[in-house]
């Protein structure tokens, strides 16, 4: 092998490994998730409840990031200030935001009918959806995504009011429990996780 | 020049590719998992006052499930807890508030008074440690059952079959641990262990040493 060659040959290994090493270092780095990881092997508690389509069920998004967020349209403040945020992420994820959809499920079933949830949702987003069930379906499911939420008296414009656990909960193509983001969570924020996830 | 830079770029790459595999294989920060997330709940407590999940934000929380009737394996599950609160020197939890619920599937029987009396002949400091229940039977199912998926039928004679469990959780409501009756290692050394390694993540996890964290959780590094 001559002098040149040996150089050439040389010189196309460490193009390869500078090229191997630029494509794998980033995957060996992990994401630093803004909200909180989780990696549970359990499937994310199904429902089955209204919504202005019909029957919704957590199934029917196989394949799709679900945003999972309990609170009510009568809700004053949190509810209101959490889908800005929550609706700015889709903003940000542009076309990405195909793949994405958000739920927010009804504590006030008394109230909320599916035409009302709707109206509501969609103010913040077009895509997003409301769903609501009997006061049963909804205290059980509210419990098993860890959701506290009760009454109490409010003004006579508003009736009562409903405090309530207000995280919003991520769910992985498949189906698992995959971050949870606390109230005030910034749009930006949820939006890198979400274009993660969505890789 | 141009040399020293190749070397100093190629070095670079080496330790970095070198550094992320060493930190899976030998995993200098281990974390406890982040399980599924712990059931929402309002519960009414052996002092007649109500206790909620979200009561108990920020602080650690071992539960178990039981009823003050049972004899084995109920006795079994509350020295356990004594044992961990006799042992807590032995862990820094630093700031970190420490409270024990155990939850009675038996809300027939198990009034706030009778959970008093139950607590108190334990000699339980209420300040540490919890007990209640709720009558709607429904939700404590969807609670013990779904929730924290701890197994519990009642039998004909009026005792209970049931899956004699703790759940650590910690303060973001999610479940970090699970730990059943009559494992190789003893429950009160995995337990301790564990709220150890918890407290250590949630003192320590600041700055850039929270990527080090997230990282171990990343690569799985769970400690046993």
């Amino acid at each position: 092998m001559s002098k040149t060659t040996r150089i050439i040959f040389i010189a196309g290994i460490l193009v390869g490994i500078v090229l191997v090493a630029a494509w794998g270092l980033p995957k060996l780095r992990p994401h630093a998730f803004y909200g909180t990881l989780l990696q549970s092997p359990d499937k994310a508690p199904e429902f089955s409840l209204d919504s202005v389509l019909g029957e919704l069920s957590l199934e029917d998004f196989r394949g799709q990031i679900v945003m999972l967020y309990f609170g009510y349209t009568f809700c004053p403040d949190v509810c209101p200030a959490t889908l800005a945020e929550v609706s700015g992420a889709m903003k940000l994820l542009g076309k990405k935001a195909e793949d994405v959809q958000v739920i927010m499920i009804s504590v006030d079933p008394l109230r909320d009918s599916v035409e009302e949830l709707d109206e509501y949702v969609s103010h913040f987003y077009p895509s997003f959806l409301g769903v609501t069930g009997s006061e049963e379906e909804i205290a059980s499911l509210a419990t098993l995504y860890g959701v506290f939420y009760e009454k109490h008296e409010g003004t006579e414009a508003t009736g009562y009011l409903i405090d309530h656990t207000a995280t919003v909960m991520v769910i992985d193509r498949d189906g698992h429990l995959k971050l949870i983001f606390p109230f005030g969570a910034p749009a930006a924020e949820i939006a890198e996780d979400i274009a993660y996830l969505l890789k | 020049m141009k040399r020293a830079l190749q070397i100093g770029f190629y070095g670079l790459l080496g330790t970095l590719v070198v550094a992320a595999l060493a930190f899976k294989i030998f995993q200098p920060v281990q974390v406890v998992p982040r399980i599924r997330l712990s059931p929402g709940f309002a519960l009414v407590t052996q002092d007649g006052g109500r206790i909620t999940n979200e009561d108990l934000r920020g602080k650690f929380v071992v539960f178990n499930f039981t009823y003050t009737n049972c004899e084995a394996p109920c006795g079994y599950m509350d020295n356990t807890i004594l044992a961990i609160q006799s042992r807590l020197d032995e862990i820094n939890l630093g700031d970190i508030e420490l409270l024990f619920v155990t939850i009675s599937f038996d809300p027939k029987t198990d009034t706030p008074e009778k959970l008093k009396a139950y607590a108190d002949s334990l000699g339980a400091d209420p300040d540490q440690w919890i007990f209640a229940t709720t009558e709607d039977q429904v939700l404590l199912k969807a609670i013990i059952g779904a929730g924290f998926e701890a197994y519990y039928n009642q039998n004909e004679d009026g005792t209970f079959t049931f899956d004699p469990k703790f759940v650590l959780v910690d303060g973001w409501g999610i479940v970090r641990g699970e730990y059943r009756y009559q494992t190789q290692v003893p429950d009160t050394d995995r337990i301790l262990r564990h709220i150890q390694v918890l407290s250590d993540e949630v003192q320590n996890s600041t700055g850039s040493a929270s990527l080090a964290y997230e990282a171990a959780h990343y690569f799985l590094c769970y400690t046993p």
